[in-house]
């Protein structure tokens, strides 16, 4: 059933316009009785949405190095200063810094065999979070948009994909051709309400506004801009329901309690994954954290010291914040960046791109902690063990999520795309 | 063996590319009658298919669009009311010029160009040449520089990404020749080539080789940073045409240089070179690495003739690859084909070993050829999709081959006047807001009319657009007056000055089909609550609305005015209705009028184009 919205769609060369074809279709089925397009898509929706399943990706800008994360090579010249340290799982170690992590372990599964060709920061971000390289055509849409339109709630007050951290479309693909409905809603800074989401008038007045502009607008609906205010009425009541909704609060994380916080971290990362936590909780389909800059051309030792110890205490206390309040059963949480870091140091204590070899985390809904899939060679250069690539990384999201890797989108010039191409899931991660 | 002289040819070239450009303008054809036969084929068309035309729109309506298309914002409420007063038949036509002539038409368009270009930019550094880039397009357009010449330029220029704008394309795309070829076809051409980058077009005829002789006219484009002491300043387009010795990066031609290099660097005056005398040459890493390749006789010595002769072998590492390569699908870790230089359009194969510059000059020349019908015909459809709110074909960078246009004969009346013109860019202006097509008033589609062009469309304004019209109808100079600290609305990392920040916010790709942008919560958002707003239409302060209402006692005259400010028209007597009651209800008037003004810059009119 999934596709067989898409196919109908397929057969006109020209519709790749979802409003001529919500036309079309929604005119003759509303005529024959039957479900518009958007009704399909949201039974679908809701139908998939009673499993309730969301994602938190810890999004790791610049690129992370393995070796001072979680694939720690002590005693080799590549390895560097960097010590391992045990965990709570026997025979799984990690950096030394990652000591919250470590009491975790038994939540993670870890891969050490992410393997890719993509070396440039721009072109690799894009690439993890949407599968496909760039290409100027083509806007293909990152993996939580297509997550979201598969499983996400569309009565929903939230938004189904927030962005927290990096700036508005920072440097993520958005929704591409999927549309408004599933582009991420930004926030810049964690812990307070997004930008503009504050009422700045009473809210009878606010209402009263609205139901001015409603009349005022339908004026301009009756002189042939019907479509169009129909849209901005659909988008304006979204904007109304998160100004409104009571479940706004999940973005103010005041009311967590100090101790918590002090778990997460002061930090903006710190505050994003927890406020990560409380959206997953109200029912937001996907949330990605970003922190960075990772990029450790210089200095690398000093420099993932201080990364980690943001990173480390957040993404521990979000697993074992979600795990205590029983929403790890139904939440992956997935820490990756674009690639990894050369097994050499350079001239300036540094380590450069290195996308051969790579390392991914992912706790929760389904994957099984307390193991590590895959490995590297003895200094890191290479994948000794199980080669993992995006594609594969994405088929193993996608399989904890419910979601069929398979659907087909149309592209806007007509392309079938499926959200996953090529690849196969890692089975070992749900042994 | 003949060498080809690069200095020689780039300036035939160069000299070619002027005449015809010259030459043609001497005849420029006249747009009222271009402007009649579009009518007359979309009016046969109409009638055929038996949809009948919406009637001409009225003054006001015209005057906005116009005023929009052109100057990128609303007019003032003098504009309009001097406009609608005035009983000169040649109205219209009048403000068009006046409009064309404005310093806001050229940066409208240079705005318009800079989305076109950007919004698919690969390169996400590629922000860095905007403002160069905005500020040459402005340029240009104030200057009516031909459309072909503007291409030639975007085509084959080089240079730091902050000094020249040119630039833009190249960097853009980093340099990268598929994703060059791909951008150069679908802005230049309409020709949506990138499908090809992998197997064959799906649609149309195009071969997977044929986007790869496209991209093998950019192979040796490349992207660096300009460092200065020893760090990263900026980033500079350049050719790269040999990789020499510590040439690194420049231009370099074995067969031009090969006798003052032996002159410079023999010895002994055999007029040869060992491999102890390339030391400290400019051949000294190739000698190193390769002194056998160019020693064919084996006398441990290399002649001019030897140096001449050496073919570079194809580098397989990227970086100094100076050949495109077309990847080999079956097996990704090989090099792949080398593939060279040919225009899709034509037949005519362009000569290979071309230098960097002589390969885009080439490609400028194939592509702006008043023979290649395609390159006038994208103009002229991302023209008229973008002022008539629907194209000839869509997406307007999609056009073909195997593609039907709507009201073909319309497009090439179009198309050949535009050539004809010599490509000129104000005349195409001109002509389609002549046509009855684009003076058209707005209607409710009539039911089963499949067909374009019968009425207005109205459709999202540009970021830019909405920017200006704000900012006008609010009586301020920028988003950020008078608005102190705590609105993080205009936060965003990275972007500076409150227009780049609000484009940020509301720009979207202006190739897109225009029926499938329609905006975004974020940006209702920012017209309904941010600070800046709610703040500009206080009443109690001296903000405009607050100098109106004082100005305007009668509320009747009060909210014709509050009309005309913000969406540049009267009010309806239905509306003035609502409105009057809607004051009558509330208690206090200014907060009525807040309300009202918020409702009218909230309204799908405002950032619509009617």
């Amino acid at each position: 059933m999934t596709t067989s919205v898409h196919e109908d769609v397929t057969l006109s060369r020209r519709g790749h316009s979802r409003r001529r074809f919500l036309h079309h279709v929604g005119a003759a089925s509303l005529a024959a009785g039957t479900l518009s397009f958007r009704d399909v898509l949201s039974l679908q929706a809701a139908e998939l949405r009673k499993r309730g399943k969301s994602m938190i990706l810890l999004w790791m800008q610049g690129a992370p190095s393995q070796f001072e994360t979680f694939d720690p090579k002590p005693g080799t010249p590549e390895g560097g200063e960097t010590r391992a340290i045990k965990t709570n799982v026997p025979g799984i170690e990690i950096a030394h810094d990652w000591t919250e992590t470590a009491k975790v372990m038994d939540h993670v599964s870890l891969i050490r065999s992410m393997t890719n060709k993509e070396g440039n920061h721009q072109r690799a971000s894009y690439q993890l979070h949407t599968g496909y390289v760039p290409s100027g055509s083509v806007k293909h849409p990152s993996l939580q948009a297509n997550v979201a339109q598969q499983i996400a709630d569309p009565t929903s007050d939230l938004p189904s994909v927030v962005s927290v951290g990096g700036g508005r479309r920072g440097g993520s693909a958005g929704a591409g051709f999927l549309g408004v409905d599933y582009e991420p809603f930004t926030v810049d800074q964690p812990g307070r309400l997004p930008a503009n989401v504050k009422n700045p008038v009473r809210t009878d007045r606010f209402s009263g506004r609205r139901d001015l502009l409603g009349k005022l607008e339908s004026e301009y609906a009756t002189r042939g801009a019907a479509d169009l205010v129909a849209d901005s009425k659909k988008i304006y009541g979204k904007a109304a329901d998160l100004v409104l909704s009571p479940e706004v609060k999940a973005f103010d994380i005041s009311s967590e309690s100090d101790n918590l916080q002090e778990r997460y971290g002061d930090t903006d990362f710190g505050r994003g994954c927890l406020l990560a936590r409380r959206l997953v909780e109200t029912g937001v389909t996907c949330v990605e954290v970003r922190h960075g800059n990772w990029d450790t051309h210089f200095d690398n030792f000093e420099r993932t010291a201080e990364l980690n110890g943001v990173v480390d205490p957040a993404m521990a206390t979000l697993v074992t914040d979600l795990s205590d309040r029983g929403l790890l059963d139904d939440t992956l949480v997935v820490w990756i960046g674009e690639f990894g870091r050369t097994p050499r140091i350079n001239g300036r204590g540094g380590r450069d791109h290195f996308p051969r070899c790579f390392n991914a985390a992912l706790a929760g809904c389904g994957v099984k902690g307390g193991q590590v899939v895959g490995s590297s060679t003895k200094n890191g250069s290479d994948v000794a063990d199980r080669p993992v690539t995006v594609p594969d990384l994405f088929h193993s999201i996608c399989h904890a999520l419910d979601v069929d890797v398979n659907h087909e989108n149309m592209s806007p010039l007509g392309r079938p795309m499926k959200i996953v191409e090529g690849g196969s899931v890692v089975e070992e991660l749900f042994a | 063996m003949t060498r080809f002289r690069p200095a020689v040819r780039l300036l035939t070239l160069t000299i070619l590319a002027a005449a015809t450009t010259v030459g043609v303008k001497a005849a420029e054809p006249d747009s009222a009658e271009v402007a009649a036969k579009v009518d007359r084929a979309i009016h046969e068309g109409l009638l055929e298919a038996g949809v009948g035309v919406a009637p001409p729109t009225n003054d006001e309506d015209f005057l906005r669009r116009v005023a929009l298309d052109l100057a990128g914002r609303i007019p003032t409420p003098d504009q309009v009311l001097a406009f609608t007063a005035s009983d000169d038949p040649a109205k219209r036509v009048k403000v068009v010029e006046r409009l064309l002539d404005s310093d806001e038409y050229a940066r409208n368009w240079s705005r318009y160009w800079r989305d076109v270009i950007f919004s698919r930019a690969t390169n996400q550094r590629a922000r860095l040449v905007q403002p160069r880039f905005e500020q040459w397009m402005t340029e240009q357009l104030r200057e009516n520089t031909s459309w072909d010449l503007v291409a030639t330029e975007l085509l084959t220029a080089n240079g730091d990404v902050r000094e020249n704008g040119r630039v833009a394309l190249m960097y853009a795309h980093d340099g990268d020749a598929s994703e060059i070829a791909a951008e150069t076809s679908r802005i230049f051409l309409g020709i949506q080539l990138s499908c090809a980058n992998c197997h064959d077009h799906p649609y149309d005829p195009w071969k997977r080789e044929q986007f790869h002789q496209l991209a093998a006219y950019f192979p040796r484009v490349r992207v660096r940073p300009v460092v200065e002491d020893g760090r990263p300043r900026s980033f500079e387009v350049i050719s790269f045409d040999r990789a020499v010795g510590g040439n690194r990066g420049r231009s370099f031609d074995f067969a031009q240089a090969a006798p003052l290099l032996v002159r410079r660097y023999d010895k002994n005056g055999d007029r040869k070179l060992s491999q102890d005398e390339m030391q400290g040459s400019p051949l000294q890493r190739l000698a190193d690495r390769l002194f056998d390749r160019l020693d064919t006789d084996g006398d441990e010595l290399v002649s001019v003739e030897e140096l001449q002769a050496y073919e570079p072998p194809v580098n397989i590492a990227e970086r100094t690859r100076t050949e495109h390569l077309m990847p080999n699908l079956e097996n990704p870790a090989q090099p792949g084909t080398r593939i060279d230089p040919a225009f899709f359009v034509s037949t005519e194969a362009a000569a290979r070993e071309l230098s960097d510059a002589d390969r885009r000059l080439v490609l400028a020349q194939q592509i702006t050829e008043p023979e290649n019908v395609w390159f006038a015909r994208a103009y002229v459809n991302r023209m008229w999709a973008e002022l008539v709110g629907e194209g000839f074909y869509a997406p307007v960078d999609d056009m073909g081959p195997n593609r039907s246009a709507s009201f073909p004969a319309a497009l090439d009346a179009l198309s050949d006047g535009f050539t004809d013109s010599g490509y000129d860019v104000k005349w195409l202006f001109r002509t389609i807001t002549r046509t009855e097509a684009y003076q058209r008033s707005l209607r409710t589609p009539e039911p089963g009319q499949t067909l374009p062009f019968a009425s207005a469309v109205p459709s999202r304004l540009r970021a830019d657009q909405v920017y200006d019209s704000l900012v006008q109808a609010l009586g301020v100079q920028e988003l950020t007056a008078g608005r102190p600290g705590g609105d993080r609305m205009m936060a965003y990392r990275g972007v500076a000055g409150p227009r780049a920040q609000f484009t940020q916010l509301f720009g979207f790709d202006p190739s897109a089909d225009k029926s499938d942008v329609i905006g975004d919560v974020p940006q209702a958002l920012f017209l309904m609550n941010s600070d800046f707003v709610n703040r500009a239409i206080r009443t109690n302060a001296p903000t405009r609305l607050g100098t109106l209402l004082y100005q305007y006692q009668d509320n009747a005259k009060a909210v014709e005015q509050l009309y005309l400010i913000t969406l540049a028209r009267k009010p309806t007597e239905k509306e003035l209705r609502i409105c009057l009651d809607h004051v009558e209800s509330r208690e206090h008037r200014g907060e009525a009028y807040e309300d009202l003004m918020w409702s009218l810059l909230n309204s799908t009119e405002f950032v619509s184009r009617r």
